[in-house]
């Protein structure tokens, strides 16, 4: 209701995510083949992997902000206390918080496939089924480390590590903007523990090129390993971090 | 500041920790309602926190509606209702029924439900004509009496009033009184707890009151037994509150009625509670 009530906001970020998609367009035509052996494993079009790459690590930034941006936003707004006093707990009121977000994003998702679509990339093939299986094991894992880097947030109020991290090399090293087998091997290492990583290649391979899901198992196995040992993880860390703003006394500070 | 430029790259992870409320044992009856007083950082808030889950005791433990606030913390929080003075605990760019209509989900009322008591308790804060209005366009008087139409959402048992009329005009802080008195406790029959550092208003409201200051409990009983503990002819509470705290009072322009409104001059410093024990 609130997000809604800023509606110029809302169509204002729809509008530039025309500008976004174009500006790749423009980037891909320029780039044309020169990597094709790196974009091989992803259809060959620089566009529609980088479109993919751009879409769905926005679930990530999402997940990453919209945890800690909800509780601080409450706490600053002054109306968290008003919130936790009730039979609601923490953290479903965090994840309600930041259920507009995650909506949001989706829906933004769908508009770049769209666009992308229209400006001629090719998803006949697509293994819908096999993406939306990526697609929930994405959210859980992105989502329960927005969880870990929320806690952060009610401990330290700012300077949370998780989300530096995640910010910091998820973009360079899980293959938003280039292939991860363009970074020497000793780097793609990096790339090797990041959810994003599995996550952005099973989706093309879903999309672009209609693996079936015997064939994405090894990103499943994957994103299914994160999950099992982020979701625990995370509801821990959450509970610990509440449970110390209580007695410190600072559920409400910022 | 509260370290030194130095302090904070010698001892980064050192806190300053302060015990806010300490050794506080109250027994409150059903359908009491119940003062506590204290100047401005005695702890009245510390303590009204605890009650209502939002801070932990680090020692002793609290019974509400016959629920343990460490180990039933949901089932206190059903039982309970807590209204603030601090206006901005609500959207402010949605309508008054839309606030209430949040609230009420978070109470796991259903959308009919919801709808049908918010629609009540605005009837009953007398505001169903603004209901639609934005938050931001009500009085300081409506937006306190949005704060209770909050706190009684769930029909709570206990209602916790945090300095319930603080920023309101001496009009509006009376009829509040009023409506406190009339419709909470006597026609809802809730059991009310509620903190103040105005005199006149415990002394108006209150069936029994405690005294705090530097979060230790000085006295508690009804108004008359404290006055007659003084053993001196025409005592008034604010006799009370200095015989107990051993603080001055600076009298302002009256507001309230019978005693006029009083302000500590004395204050502490509010911090972290550590070692309370019920």
């Amino acid at each position: 209701m609130l997000a809604t009530s800023y509606k110029f906001e809302f169509f204002l970020r729809l509008f530039f995510i025309f500008f976004s998609i174009l500006t790749f367009y423009f980037v891909a035509k320029l780039v044309g083949g020169v990597g094709m052996a790196h974009l091989e494993p992803y259809g060959g079009d620089y566009f529609s992997f980088v479109l993919i790459g751009i879409a769905f690590s926005g679930y990530l930034m999402t997940a990453l902000r919209s945890f800690s941006e909800s509780i601080r936003g409450e706490q600053m707004m002054g109306t968290l206390e008003a919130m936790l006093v009730t039979p609601t707990s923490a953290s479903a009121i965090i994840t309600l918080s930041s259920l507009w977000n995650f909506i949001f994003t989706s829906f933004r998702v769908l508009m770049y496939l769209l666009i992308g679509i229209l400006l001629g990339v090719d998803m006949s093939n697509a293994n819908i089924i096999g993406a939306m299986a990526i697609l929930i094991l994405t959210i859980i894992c992105f989502g329960s480390i927005g969880i870990i880097s929320a806690s952060f947030i009610m401990t330290l109020k700012k300077g949370d590590p998780i989300n530096m991290f995640f910010m910091g090399t998820s973009e360079l090293f899980g293959g938003v903007l280039f292939p991860i087998t363009v970074l020497p091997e000793w780097l793609q290492t990096i790339s090797h523990i990041l959810p994003i990583t599995y996550s952005l290649s099973g989706m093309r391979h879903a999309l672009l090129q209609g693996y079936s899901l015997h064939a994405l198992a090894p990103e499943i196995i994957a994103l299914l390993v994160f999950s099992v040992v982020l979701v625990p993880s995370s509801l821990l860390a959450f509970r610990y971090a509440v449970n110390k703003a209580k007695v410190d006394g600072s559920l409400v500070q910022y | 500041m509260q370290k030194g430029f130095t302090d904070f790259f010698l001892h980064p992870l050192a806190k300053d920790e302060i015990t806010a409320v300490e050794e506080v044992n109250i027994k409150i009856e059903k359908g009491e309602l119940f003062g506590i007083l204290g100047p401005n950082g005695a702890g009245k808030t510390t303590l009204i926190k605890m009650l209502c889950t939002l801070i932990s005791p680090t020692e002793g433990t609290a019974y509400v509606n016959g629920y343990d606030i460490a180990k039933d913390s949901g089932k206190v929080r059903e039982s309970i209702g807590f209204i603030t003075a601090d206006e901005r605990s609500f959207y402010w760019r949605l309508t008054g029924r839309q606030n209430l209509k949040f609230f009420a989900s978070l109470h796991n009322f259903y959308s009919y439900d919801a709808e049908k008591r918010v629609d009540e308790l605005l009837s009953l804060i007398g505001l169903e004509n603004r209901a639609d209005d934005r938050f931001l366009s009500y009085s300081a008087g409506m937006k306190q009496r949005m704060a209770i139409a909050r706190g009684l959402l769930n029909d709570p048992a206990v209602v916790f009033m945090d300095e319930p009329t603080k920023a309101l005009d001496p009009g509006a802080a009376q009829n509040l009184r009023e409506f406190i008195r009339e419709r909470i406790v006597k026609e809802q029959r809730k059991t009310v707890f509620l903190s103040t550092h105005h005199l006149g208003e415990a002394e108006q409201l209150c069936d029994r009151i405690v005294i705090i200051d530097q979060g230790k409990i000085k006295v508690i009983g009804t108004i008359g037994e404290l006055k007659s503990d003084l053993h001196k002819p025409n005592p008034t509470l604010g006799d009370v509150f200095v015989h107990h705290t051993g603080k001055e009072f600076k009298e302002e322009m009256a507001e309230h009625p019978q005693s006029g409104r009083r302000r500590m001059v004395h204050g502490m410093h509010g911090g972290r509670m550590r070692g309370m024990r019920f």
